[in-house]
C-alpha cells in the first residue's frame, strides 16, 4: 500500500541563444540525487559546456564527477554518442547511473528538435483516434500521424525498424 | 520578461515502489512530455525475481501504429530480473514496441531492485544501530552478482 522508494527526474530543454540550446536534468531517489547541464551547440550539435552536480550519494559510490563532466565537451548529439558518454563518464572510474542520465538529457534535445517536425507531419497526414490506451472519457490523442506519413518518416533508415510504428510498412 | 528560459521540451518521469507481502514486490512508473505520456505496473516475485504482471499503457503518442507496442511489453511476464533484462527490455520490447515505454519499464525495475536494498539495509540499521553499512552492501552485491548491472552503483567505489 504504501511507497517505501520512489524514483523522480526532470529533464528540460531551453532555446539560451540562437542555435544554442540548454538542457538541464534532475534525477533522485531514496539513494542517489544528481544535476546535469549540458549547453549544446548548432549545427554540429556539439556539447559546449558540461556539469555535473551530484547531490546525494548515501552510499558513497560515485567518484568526483567534475573533470568527467569536463571531458564530455566536444561530444556530438548524433550516433556513437552512446558508446563515447559511456567510456568518458561510466565504468570503473566514473558511474554508469550517471553516464546514463547524461545519454537521456542528449536525446531529450533530439525530442526539442523533433517536436516541429512531428506537428509538420501530423498536419500534412494527420489521422483522428481513439485508442485503447487513452480515454475512455477524455482522449490525449485527437491527430496523430497516419499510415501514409509513416511510410515517408520510415524511409529514414535511423527510424525503419526501430519501434512498433515503424516495422512491416511496406 | 525572460522568454529565453521557457522550456521547449520537458520529460517528467517517476516511480514508485511497493512491498507488498513477503513475496511480492510492484512498481509503477510514469512517463509525461512534450510528445508522450506513457505508464507501466510491474508486479514481481521475490526472491525468484520473476515478472509475474506488467501494465502497459501508452495514453500520448505520435503515430497510428504506437499502439501496437502495448501487448509486445506483456512478453516481459516470466522474465527474471538478472543481469540481462536490461538489455532484453531495449532489445526486444523496445525496438518491437516502444522505446520510450522500453526506458521507463528500465528505469522502474532499476528502482524496484534498489529499493529491495534500502530496505534490508534499513531494516539491519533498526536492530543493528553500529552495522558496519560498507560491509553490508559489499555482502548485499556479493550474494546478488546479478543485479549489479541493472543497479548502475558501481559497488567497487565503496
Amino acid at each position: 500500500m504504501i511507497v517505501d522508494f520512489q524514483m523522480n527526474s526532470l529533464t528540460t530543454v531551453t532555446e539560451s541563444g540562437p542555435g544554442t540550446w540548454s538542457v538541464e536534468l534532475t534525477a533522485g531517489d531514496n539513494l542517489l540525487g544528481v544535476s546535469i547541464n549540458l549547453e549544446i551547440k548548432a549545427p554540429t550539435l556539439d556539447i559546449r559546456k558540461s556539469l555535473i552536480t551530484v547531490k546525494r550519494d548515501v552510499m558513497g559510490v560515485i567518484p568526483e564527477m567534475s573533470s568527467l563532466a569536463e571531458k564530455l565537451v566536444g561530444v556530438r548529439v548524433g550516433p556513437g554518442m552512446t558508446k563515447i558518454v559511456r567510456e568518458l563518464v561510466g565504468g570503473p572510474k566514473g558511474s554508469d547511473w550517471i553516464s546514463d542520465l547524461v545519454l537521456e538529457a542528449m536525446e531529450m534535445l533530439v525530442n526539442a528538435i523533433t517536436v516541429q517536425e512531428l506537428e509538420k507531419a501530423a498536419i500534412k497526414g494527420g489521422e483522428q483516434i481513439r485508442a485503447s490506451g487513452d480515454g475512455p472519457k477524455i482522449f490525449l490523442n485527437d491527430v496523430v500521424i497516419g499510415p501514409e506519413m509513416i511510410k515517408v518518416l520510415g524511409a529514414n533508415p535511423r527510424l525503419k525498424d526501430s519501434c512498433a510504428a515503424f516495422q512491416n510498412i511496406d | 520578461m525572460d522568454l529565453k528560459s521557457m522550456p521547449i521540451y520537458s520529460r517528467m518521469k517517476s516511480c514508485g515502489v511497493q512491498k507488498q507481502g513477503e513475496s511480492r514486490r510492484v512498481v509503477s512508473g510514469v512517463l509525461e512530455d512534450e510528445l508522450y505520456a506513457m505508464q507501466c505496473e510491474i508486479s514481481v516475485d521475490w526472491p525468484s525475481r520473476t515478472i509475474e504482471s506488467v501494465q502497459a499503457r501508452i495514453k500520448r503518442f505520435t503515430t497510428v501504429r504506437c499502439v501496437l507496442a502495448e501487448p509486445v511489453f506483456l512478453k516481459a511476464e516470466g522474465w527474471k530480473i538478472d543481469s540481462q533484462v536490461e538489455g532484453r527490455i531495449k532489445k526486444e520490447l523496445g525496438r518491437n514496441g516502444c522505446r520510450h515505454l522500453a526506458i521507463l519499464m528500465v528505469d522502474s525495475i532499476r528502482s524496484l531492485v534498489r529499493a529491495e536494498l534500502v530496505r534490508n539495509l534499513t531494516s539491519e540499521l533498526q536492530s543493528n544501530p553500529d552495522l558496519d553499512a560498507v560491509n553490508f552492501v559489499r555482502t548485499f552485491f556479493l550474494e546478488n552478482p546479478e543485479l549489479k548491472t541493472i543497479m548502475k552503483l558501481n559497488p567497487d567505489n565503496l
